[in-house]
């Protein structure tokens, strides 16, 4: 068998073990170390004698991986990011959030929906992750909505779609990890992704003061708040803002002259801020202890599944199966924009079925070769591109693509995470009420990531100032 | 999916060896999170110390690099033991009792098979570069600061091999419940269904 045959059928042996069960990270380093032993045992033809020699040849290119991957500094950033998110919680953000959004917003159309989305747009800047955002919000605002005379279904699927902008606002360890796969520059990711995402929730928020303006059985709104009730209610929810700030000045200063630091500095300074405000909110050593262990538990189940996908990514390399689906999809008889769009449809199926950091990091290796060849390759210029942007710029604006696409999936049925979230949360909702009160937003989502394909600039404006 | 499965105790030997496992396991995951409890204190030594005293940290890329194994080896056992790490469990959570055991053995024993291969290479890893005769033990050395590089290179096999002792323990729970035919065996994470998780999740972060 060629090379790139047995790339072929380890893949197809990978994607069987997962559907059959096996743990993500396990089966893409089974297929790595497999494909190792088999691509090196065809070389010697096959020889019982040589077999012993290909395996060691194979466990020792697999066994470095772990170790010398995950070294980085840039990966360093994935645990202080989920750090962040628990401390997040212990801080009491999320009441601070709720409370200012609604005195700032509530007077809207649809004004507690609209001050959820925005609330839950602000906790995305402190947490990293959608499924939790979405729990936390489940308890807070869905109460407040029944009790103004909301729709239940509707209450609900606000929560469970505004808990996905959490993974574009940064910080994102799902976009770390993207950068991480395709060797793209962090800070320049986690730039990149706080514009779509807060273009993300304004999406969010005219559709459902559209939906109250059109159907009038939406809560009334809530106003009369004085401006000194607005500004009071600022401060307990301000270490939001400097988090934010931190991380951009650290990777781009907008005032001129050199960021302040790293990203890695940026992202371990605005975890200190939270972990201060919930020192003073009286967090002691008991919940300290509990955000590490579960900070800990995350960060590996991430770590194992990146130096897991990297041992079968070493071993793709080898069988040489990027370039050749790169070449075929360049070879395609339709506009680079098409097979883009059918790529990001692919996700869509895909991301109904899988986990999303899992779905990436499998998918990835082969798809991301692929986008950047479509354009022209990765080091091509802006003029002379598909997508008429240079090779880098076309490498963040996919990341974004692809991320806003596995975030849809939170909210898609049959496994749609977050609406499962907010269902346990709440007794009183079944599933199926969810998925129901989620609909809208899947035109929502429809239409961010149709303007995001459609015009480029909105990813890839704040990026190319710094 | 799957961030927290419930593991059953009770009197049997395997549920002792267990929970005495998960004593180990638990400790390693703590020393993983103060690492990164670490690795933020000293971004802001490292930053006030350039700019407030014009006086960066030496070696702090250096220290970071180090530590990184650290947090994303040391508790891969324990999340192996609590069900953490991630897969799609759309097919097997419809199984039930022996089919159920016998998938779960089938993927435990692969694991098995390729973190004893990778036990095996990271410790041929840490090998080329641990020299007793070396200054520091060491035959290489980070950029910066010279940190010896041994030591993160260690924590990859050690790591691996408390995660076999863990799968073992399983394969034989997983074994005695496929031969006894048990409904709920002790030892092994069990799968809920999706809302019960969810509702539990949402517990854990709720603050």
């Amino acid at each position: 068998m060629e090379p790139i045959d047995i790339g072929i059928a380890v893949s197809a042996g990978m994607l069987v073990l997962v559907i059959l069960g096996m743990r993500v990270a396990f089966a893409a380093a089974i297929a790595g170390v497999v494909g190792l032993v088999w691509i090196f045992w065809a070389k010697f033809g096959y020889d019982p004698a040589q077999f012993g020699k290909a395996f060691t040849v194979a466990a020792k290119i697999a066994g470095q991986v772990p170790s010398s991957k995950v070294s980085s500094q840039a990966l360093s950033l994935i645990p202080t990011f989920i750090l962040i998110g628990y401390l997040a919680y212990y801080a009491g953000l999320t009441k601070a959030l709720f409370e200012a959004a609604k005195r700032w917003v509530a007077w809207l159309p649809g004004g507690l929906a609209v001050a959820t989305v925005f609330a839950t747009a602000g906790f995305a800047a402190v947490s990293g992750a959608s499924v939790a955002t979405s729990a936390v919000f489940a308890r807070i605002a869905i109460p407040e909505m029944l009790e103004l005379g909301y729709d239940k279904r509707f209450a609900a699927g606000v929560v469970a779609a505004a808990g996905t902008l959490a993974s574009l606002i940064p910080p994102s360890a799902i976009l770390v990890i993207y950068a991480i796969i395709v060797e793209q520059d962090v800070g320049m990711l986690l730039l990149a992704g706080f514009i779509p995402g807060a273009f993300s929730a304004v999406i969010y928020a005219s559709l459902i003061i559209g939906l109250a303006i059109v159907y009038k059985n939406f809560g009334p709104p809530v106003s009369g708040f004085t401006w000194g009730e607005r500004f009071k209610s600022l401060p307990p929810a301000s270490p939001i803002f400097v988090v934010v700030a931190v991380i951009i000045l650290f990777v781009y200063n907008p005032f001129g002259g050199d960021a302040w630091g790293t990203p890695t500095e940026g992202g371990a300074i605005g975890a200190f801020v939270v972990f201060c405000m919930a020192l003073y909110r009286g967090m002691r050593w008991a919940q300290l202890r509990d955000a590490l262990m579960e900070t800990a538990k995350l960060a590996v189940m991430i770590f194992t599944i990146i130096w897991g996908v990297l041992i079968y990514v070493r071993f793709l390399g080898f069988a040489d199966l990027p370039a050749a689906f790169s070449d075929w999809i360049t070879s395609l008889d339709q506009s680079p924009m098409l097979t883009l769009v059918l790529i990001l449809l692919a996700y869509a199926v895909l991301g109904m079925f899988m986990d999303a950091i899992g779905m990436l990091l499998l998918t990835l290796p082969i798809t991301y070769p692929a986008v950047m060849a479509l354009n022209g390759g990765e080091y091509v210029t802006a003029a002379d591109s598909a997508f008429g942007m240079s090779g880098p710029m076309a490498g963040i604006w996919f990341g974004i693509l692809v991320v806003k696409m596995a975030e849809f999936c939170l909210i898609t049925p049959p496994i749609g995470l977050n609406c499962f979230v907010v269902a346990g949360v709440r007794d009183d909702l079944s599933v199926q009420d969810v998925f129901k009160g989620v609909m809208p937003f899947f035109i929502a989502d429809a239409i961010t990531i149709a303007l995001l394909v459609a015009f480029p600039a909105i990813v890839l404006w704040l990026p190319s100032l710094a | 999916m799957a961030v927290r499965s419930p593991v059953l105790t009770d009197n049997s030997t395997l549920s002792k060896i267990d929970q005495s496992l998960y004593r180990v396991e638990s400790w390693f995951a703590l020393l993983s999170g103060i690492a990164v409890f670490s690795l933020m204190i000293l971004a802001v030594v490292s930053v006030s110390g350039r700019h407030l005293f014009n006086q960066p940290l030496p070696g702090y890329v250096d220290w970071i690099e180090q530590a990184m194994p650290l947090i994303a080896f040391m508790g891969v056992a324990y999340t192996q033991r609590d069900g953490g790490h991630i897969r799609m469990d759309i097919l097997v959570s419809r199984l039930k009792g022996r089919a159920l055991w016998a998938v779960e053995f089938i993927t435990v024993l692969m694991m098995l098979a390729v973190m004893l291969i990778l036990v095996w290479g990271s410790w041929a890893h840490f090998q080329r570069s641990f020299d007793f005769n070396s200054p520091m033990w060491s035959r290489d050395s980070s950029m910066d600061i010279a940190l010896p590089l041994w030591p993160s290179k260690l924590l990859a096999p050690v790591a691996f091999g408390v995660l076999c002792l863990r799968l073992v323990l399983q394969l034989v729970a997983f074994g005695h419940a496929f031969i006894t035919n048990a409904t709920s065996p002790p030892a092994v994470p069990l799968i809920e269904d999706v809302v019960t998780q969810a509702a539990k999740e949402a517990d854990t972060v709720s603050g």
